[in-house]
C-alpha cells in the first residue's frame, strides 16, 4: 500500500517526523520518535513529530490495520538511513559520527541548502505483492500471532458471568515500548471482553436503539479482571527492529477465549456473543424440541392458558 | 441567534482559586460554562448524561459529572478542574503518575479520570484494589483497561506515603 514519509532537520536544531499517521492514543508518536532516534543516533527528545496535517505531512496512508508500527516504522527507519546518508555524501557527517556531530552537520546542511528532508516510499517485502489500484493482494507482509486463556465463572442463579483471570501472551516480533505495547493489548482485552460479554447493538429498522452509555454497557473499572500481559519476540526482519503490529490482535481472540469458558463450564454451546445473563439463561433453560428464540413467547402461551 | 440579557443571569464562584463571575443561562451546563465562557478545557464532554465521568471536577471538594451540574448550583461554590490541579512548573503527583505507569493512551477519560483518583486518594490515601475499583467505577475509559489507571493509582499513593503526605 502506497505510503510515503518524511524526516527533517528543524530550525530549532532537532529532527521532525513528517507522517500522516494520526497518533490516536496508541502512542505512535512515541515509537516513530523513538526509532528516528535511534537510526539517527539521537535522543529520544531530539525528536518530533509534526502534526499529522496533510499541508504539512505527506500520505503515509491510513491509521488501520496495526500498521503503523510495523510498515510506517519500517519507513521511518529508511528515512532516517537515508538522512545520514545525504549528510554523509555530502561530506558535513563521518559515517561513525555521534549525536552532536549530527545535529551539527543538520544545521550545517540547512544553512547551506536551505532545508535538509528526506523521504522514503513503502517498498513490499519480498514475495509480497499489493494492487493500489483494484486494492487487493497483500497488504501486509506478517502478523503478530497470540494465545488468550480466560478463567470465567458461570452463576447459575443469576446466569452472569465473571471473568476470574486473563491471561495474553503474543507474539509481536519486537515490543517498541514496554509500558505502551502491554497498555494496548490490556485495554485491546478489555474491549474484546465488553464485546463477548456486554455490549449489544439493538438495531431497529437500520437504527441502534440503545446508543447511550446508560443502556449500551461497557467495562467499568469494576468489571475486569486482571489483565496479565506477556510477550514473545522473534523480530521480523522487514519490520523496524523486527517489529510487528499490535492493535487489532487483542480485541479479536478474548472474545473467543471466554465463549469456550463458558461453553466448558455448562456444557453447552453457544453461538452468538455478546453473552449477556439473559442469552445464557436463554440457551441454558431452553427445553430441546423447542427452538430458544421462542422460549418466551411460548412462556407466555403457557401462561395466559 | 437571539439572546436577550434578561434572560441571563450572573453566576459568581471560585475556580481553581480564582473567583470568576460568568454572565450565563441559568440552566447551563457547567461543563459548557467551564469550557466555553471560561477557556477551561481540560474536562471532556463524552456522553453528555452523566454516565462517563470524562466532566468530572470537584465541587466543594466532591467529583460531579459538571455535566449533569447546571451552572446556577455552582453559585458560591468552589471549583477546581484539571486546570487548577496542574503546578506552574511540572505535574500533579497524580498526572505524574499516570504519565509514569502510561495510565493515559488516547487522553480523553484521563482529565476526569485524574480527577476522580485526586477524590479516591483524599478519602482513601492508601486504597486496597476495591476501593480503587470503585472510586474510579463512574470514569469510563474505552482504552487502558484501567489495568494502567490501577499502577497509576497505586504508585501515587505509595510515593505520597513515602514522602508522609497526602494528595491534596
Ligand atoms: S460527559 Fe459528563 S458524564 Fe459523560
Ligand atoms: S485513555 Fe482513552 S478513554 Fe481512557
Amino acid at each position: 500500500m502506497n505510503a510515503l514519509v518524511g524526516l527533517e532537520a528543524t530550525p530549532a536544531g532537532g529532527v521532525r517526523v513528517l507522517v500522516s499517521s494520526t497518533d490516536i492514543g496508541q502512542g505512535t508518536n512515541t515509537i516513530l520518535s523513538q526509532i528516528a532516534a535511534e537510526a539517527l543516533g539521537l535522543e529520544y527528545d531530539d525528536v518530533s513529530m509534526a502534526p499529522a496535517d496533510t499541508s504539512t505531512v505527506p500520505n503515509s496512508g491510513p491509521t488501520v490495520a496495526s500498521r503503523t508500527a510495523m510498515i510506517i516504522g519500517k519507513i521511518v527507519h529508511t528515512a532516517a538511513l537515508k538522512m545520514r546518508q545525504t549528510l554523509t555524501e555530502s561530506g558535513l557527517l563521518e559515517p561513525s559520527a555521534g549525536r552532536e556531530e549530527f545535529l551539527a552537520a543538520c544545521q550545517t546542511y540547512r544553512q547551506r541548502f536551505g532545508e535538509l528532508k528526506c523521504f522514503s516510499r513503502y517498498e513490499a517485502a519480498p514475495n509480497i505483492f499489493w494492487n493500489d489500484e483494484l486494492y487487493r493482494g497483500e497488504a501486509y507482509p506478517a502478523y503478530a500471532w497470540a494465545v488468550y486463556i480466560a478463567e470465567v465463572t458461570v452463576d447459575t442463579n443469576t446466569y452472569s458471568v465473571t471473568i476470574d483471570d486473563f491471561v495474553a501472551l503474543q507474539e509481536i516480533g519486537k515490543v517498541l515500548h514496554p509500558v505502551l505495547a502491554t497498555g494496548q493489548i490490556e485495554g485491546g482485552v478489555a474491549q474484546g471482553i465488553g464485546f463477548a460479554l456486554y455490549e449489544k447493538v439493538v438495531w431497529n429498522d437500520g437504527k441502534m436503539l440503545n446508543n447511550q452509555m446508560t443502556n449500551y454497557i461497557m467495562p467499568t473499572s469494576e468489571d475486569l479482571p486482571p489483565i496479565r500481559v506477556f510477550f514473545e519476540e522473534m523480530p521480523y526482519q522487514y519490520g523496524p527492529y523486527g517489529a510487528k503490529g499490535i492493535g487489532e490482535l487483542p480485541m479479536d481472540g478474548p472474545a473467543p477465549a471466554i465463549v469456550n469458558a463458558i461453553v466448558q463450564a455448562t456444557g453447552t454451546s453457544f453461538n452468538a456473543i455478546p453473552l449477556l445473563p439473559e442469552d445464557i439463561f436463554r440457551v441454558l433453560t431452553a427445553e430441546p424440541d423447542r427452538p430458544a428464540e421462542d422460549f418466551f413467547s411460548a412462556l407466555a402461551a403457557e401462561g395466559s392458558q | 441567534m437571539s439572546e436577550t440579557a434578561a434572560s441571563r443571569c450572573e453566576v459568581s464562584f471560585t475556580v481553581n482559586g480564582a473567583a470568576r463571575t460568568v454572565s450565563v443561562y441559568p440552566m447551563e451546563r457547567l461543563l459548557d460554562v467551564l469550557r466555553n465562557s471560561l477557556g477551561l478545557t481540560g474536562a471532556k464532554e463524552g456522553c453528555g448524561e452523566g454516565e462517563c465521568g470524562s466532566c468530572s471536577v470537584l465541587l466543594n471538594g466532591e467529583l460531579v459529572n459538571s455535566c449533569l451540574v447546571p451552572v446556577l448550583q455552582a453559585q458560591g461554590a468552589e471549583l477546581c478542574t484539571i486546570e487548577g490541579l496542574t503546578p506552574d512548573a511540572g505535574l500533579h503527583p497524580v498526572q505524574q503518575a499516570f504519565l509514569t505507569c502510561g495510565g493515559a493512551q488516547c487522553g480523553i477519560c484521563t482529565p476526569g479520570m485524574i480527577m476522580a483518583t485526586v477524590q479516591l486518594l483524599r478519602r482513601h490515601p492508601t486504597p486496597t484494589l476495591e476501593q480503587v475499583r470503585e472510586g474510579l467505577g463512574g470514569n469510563l475509559c474505552r482504552c487502558t483497561g484501567y489495568t494502567r489507571i490501577f499502577h497509576s493509582v497505586f504508585e501515587v499513593a505509595k510515593t505520597e506515603a513515602e514522602k508522609g503526605g497526602t494528595v491534596a
